[in-house]
């Protein structure tokens, strides 16, 4: 059954089309990989399934709901989370605040002013769970801003698999890491996305090629393929107009 | 019952100073002093829910405050006319609720952004509200204020609050409650998402959080212990005008905030009890302390941008990694000279200033009209000025050094 569908999404900014008709179905557990040029409008469209923007025209369901238009606390309540191309994360908090606070909404204390946080005793084992997952208990007490780069990405990966969501979307989450950082950072994706449904962005190729059980490609705001990692790189349409544009735009 | 101690061992101690002080000051002028520091402080922090924890810009909180105390002073009359008849020790939590209906509607349409929006429309109410206060003279008795009387309620326990030590401790007892519900409201999910919002908005709305329901939430509860301090405002003065709820009062509590450090609870603790000992204090001595608190302001934005508490929660890190040590050294060879440079220049203006031009300070007479003493006082700040700056490299080092994270932090005991 497909978790997530997008059917024939339209996002226009003003005149100009980023998202020309996207039909897209994403199927429980799968590990999904959008690829594609700079200024394919890979990330538009993260925004556009996880409410940051609203779509111009088409429809965006969540196990059959219809979500698109939603504003992203509606839809990240429904069990959709995601990470930024950019670090985002609660930069004055501690480390182990920022994942606490991840966890509040799914673990039911909503804007509550009567709840203590330090006496829920399963909150607090749940946030020490997740740290220990993503390796940062020994950070438990820094403020989340003083972390060195990659391991602010694993917080960011933390705080989106907190919220307990069963579709995880990352936008580019080893860029500008190092070779053996980067490493590390598929390994931990493996790891806690484990049984969960994964959509991703990403430029290195061999990243994708190895995690990923589908791949769509994304030009120009349209999907020209969407086939297994086998049959995209041997898509000669894919090539073309893949390697077309890099070369069009050098 | 240990943990419990050890871990309410700052509160008890908070609440062993709000209750010894006047044993120990009793003077009427004392007294008088710390009911200002007390209702500072409620007031400030309330003002700290929003700026510091909540990352909401108001140029507009004197509102809640003003209403509160216009609230708490004609409850006082209506107790004065036995229209009512209670003790006057509820009024502060009436204040308060008035507080928070105002925030109720106010908040409903200035939460919906934070920023420079927020800011604006906080500043608009503030000068609407002032501005009707003085055309609506039947409530807010217009340029001469409301006064009233708090010595015709009941008495409670044969206390009949004519004098200002008897009020102290009835705003001493409001103070440490307000204090404490404040600071239990940063513990809970609603205070932590405020912080979270404060960070980062669109994070937060992605965790499942609107931005601005919780700014909402954080609103009402600010704007409920804001009425408080203006209901103990109206209690000690039994007298309230148009200037509580102007933007005179809104800037100082913003001030008070700012200075002592935002975003720390007890920063804006510091900070109510600073201002209010120069408020009161440094104006007897010298005629020119506007000006230093106008130079304190412009130090601690330019210097302390996190401000007093600030400065101490800077050493987070470094006590962490257990080389806070490594600082006391650089810290004094830097500190000494500043010191002595700011003294004298305070010395400079003040000598400029004076109009018996002398001053006698460590038993040397200084003289205004000896070019040896303004020669002296020029050499003494200049070497100090430059031992500083010799120093400073030094210090930057040792803080690297101890702020360094290395890769695997040494455990923690």
């Amino acid at each position: 059954m497909s978790i997530l569908t997008l059917n024939n999404v339209h996002k226009r900014f003003g005149e100009t089309p980023i998202i020309r008709g996207v039909n897209l179905s994403i199927e429980e557990g799968e590990r999904h990989a959008i690829i594609g040029p700079n200024g394919a409008g890979k990330s538009t469209l993260f925004h556009l399934i996880s409410g940051k923007y609203p779509v111009t025209e088409g429809t965006i369901s969540l196990r059959g709901q219809a979500i698109q238009n939603l504003p992203p606390y509606e839809i990240a309540r429904r069990g959709l989370a995601r990470s930024f191309q950019v670090t985002n994360i609660f930069p004055r908090l501690s480390v182990f605040e920022n994942i606490r606070c991840g966890l509040l909404w799914k673990m039911g204390y909503g804007y509550s002013f009567w709840n203590l946080l330090g006496r829920q005793h399963d909150l607090n084992t749940a946030a020490r769970g997740i740290l220990d997952q993503i390796g940062l208990s020994q950070r438990a007490d820094y403020p989340a801003g003083e972390l060195a780069y990659a391991q602010q990405r694993a917080l960011e990966l933390g705080i989106a698999i907190a919220s307990g969501a069963e579709v995880i979307m990352l936008d580019e989450p080893v860029a500008g890491m190092s070779h053996s950082e980067a490493e590390n950072a598929v390994a931990l994706i493996r790891r806690v996305t484990e049984g969960k449904t994964l959509i991703m962005v990403e430029h290195d190729m061999s990243i994708v090629f190895d995690i990923a059980d589908r791949i769509s490609v994304l030009v120009y705001g349209e999907l020209i393929a969407c086939d297994t990692p086998s049959n995209i790189r041997n898509s000669e349409k894919v090539q073309e107009a893949y390697l077309g544009t890099v070369t069009a735009d050098e | 019952m240990k943990k419990f101690l050890t871990k309410s061992f700052a509160w008890f101690g908070y609440l062993a100073v709000l209750l010894l002080l006047p044993q120990f000051f009793d003077s009427i002028l004392a007294v008088s002093l710390f009911n200002q520091m007390a209702i500072a402080i409620v007031f400030a922090l309330s003002y700290n829910m929003l700026l510091g924890q909540g990352g909401m810009l108001s140029f507009g909180h004197a509102v809640y405050f003003g209403l509160g105390g216009f609230l708490a002073v004609h409850a006082l009359l209506l107790i004065e006319f036995e229209t009512v008849y209670f003790s006057i020790v509820y009024i502060p939590l009436l204040a308060g609720l008035v507080g928070l209906l105002a925030a109720l509607f106010i908040g409903s349409f200035s939460t919906r952004k934070a920023g420079t929006v927020f800011a604006m429309i906080s500043l608009g109410i503030g000068e609407l509200l002032a501005a009707s206060s003085l055309i609506f003279v039947s409530f807010f008795g217009g340029e001469a204020g409301v006064s009233g009387d708090r010595t015709y309620g009941p008495p409670l326990f044969g206390v009949e609050f004519f004098q200002g030590i008897e009020i102290y401790y009835l705003a001493a007892a409001w103070v440490f409650v307000a204090t404490l519900f404040m600071y239990l409201f940063t513990q809970t999910p609603a205070g932590r998402m405020a912080n979270a919002v404060r960070d980062n908005p669109e994070r937060a709305e992605f965790i499942g959080y609107s931005a601005r329901r919780v700014r909402y939430i954080s609103f009402c509860a600010s704007g409920f212990f804001a009425g408080i301090a203006g209901g103990l405002y109206a209690l000690n003065y039994e007298f309230v005008t148009e200037e509580t709820l102007n933007a005179v009062t809104s800037g100082r509590v913003l001030l008070m905030a700012y200075i002592g450090g935002l975003g720390y609870f007890i920063g804006p603790i510091l900070g109510a009890v600073i201002l209010t000992l120069m408020n009161s204090l440094l104006s007897n001595y010298t005629d020119l302390w506007m000006l230093y608190l106008g130079i304190l302001f412009l130090l601690t934005v330019l210097f302390l941008p996190k401000g007093f508490a600030g400065f101490i929660m800077m050493h987070r890190v470094a006590w962490l990694q257990r080389r806070i040590g490594k600082l006391v050294l650089p810290y004094l060879a830097t500190g000494i000279p500043a010191m002595l440079f700011m003294a004298t220049c305070v010395l400079m203006l003040e000598l400029s200033h004076l109009e018996d031009e002398s001053l006698s300070v460590l038993s040397i007479d200084l003289s205004a009209s000896s070019p040896f003493t303004w020669i002296g006082l020029l050499l003494i700040a200049t070497i100090s000025m430059l031992v500083t700056r010799r120093t400073l490299p030094a210090l930057r080092e040792a803080w690297e050094f101890a702020n360094h994270m290395t890769d695997e932090p040494e455990s923690k005991s």
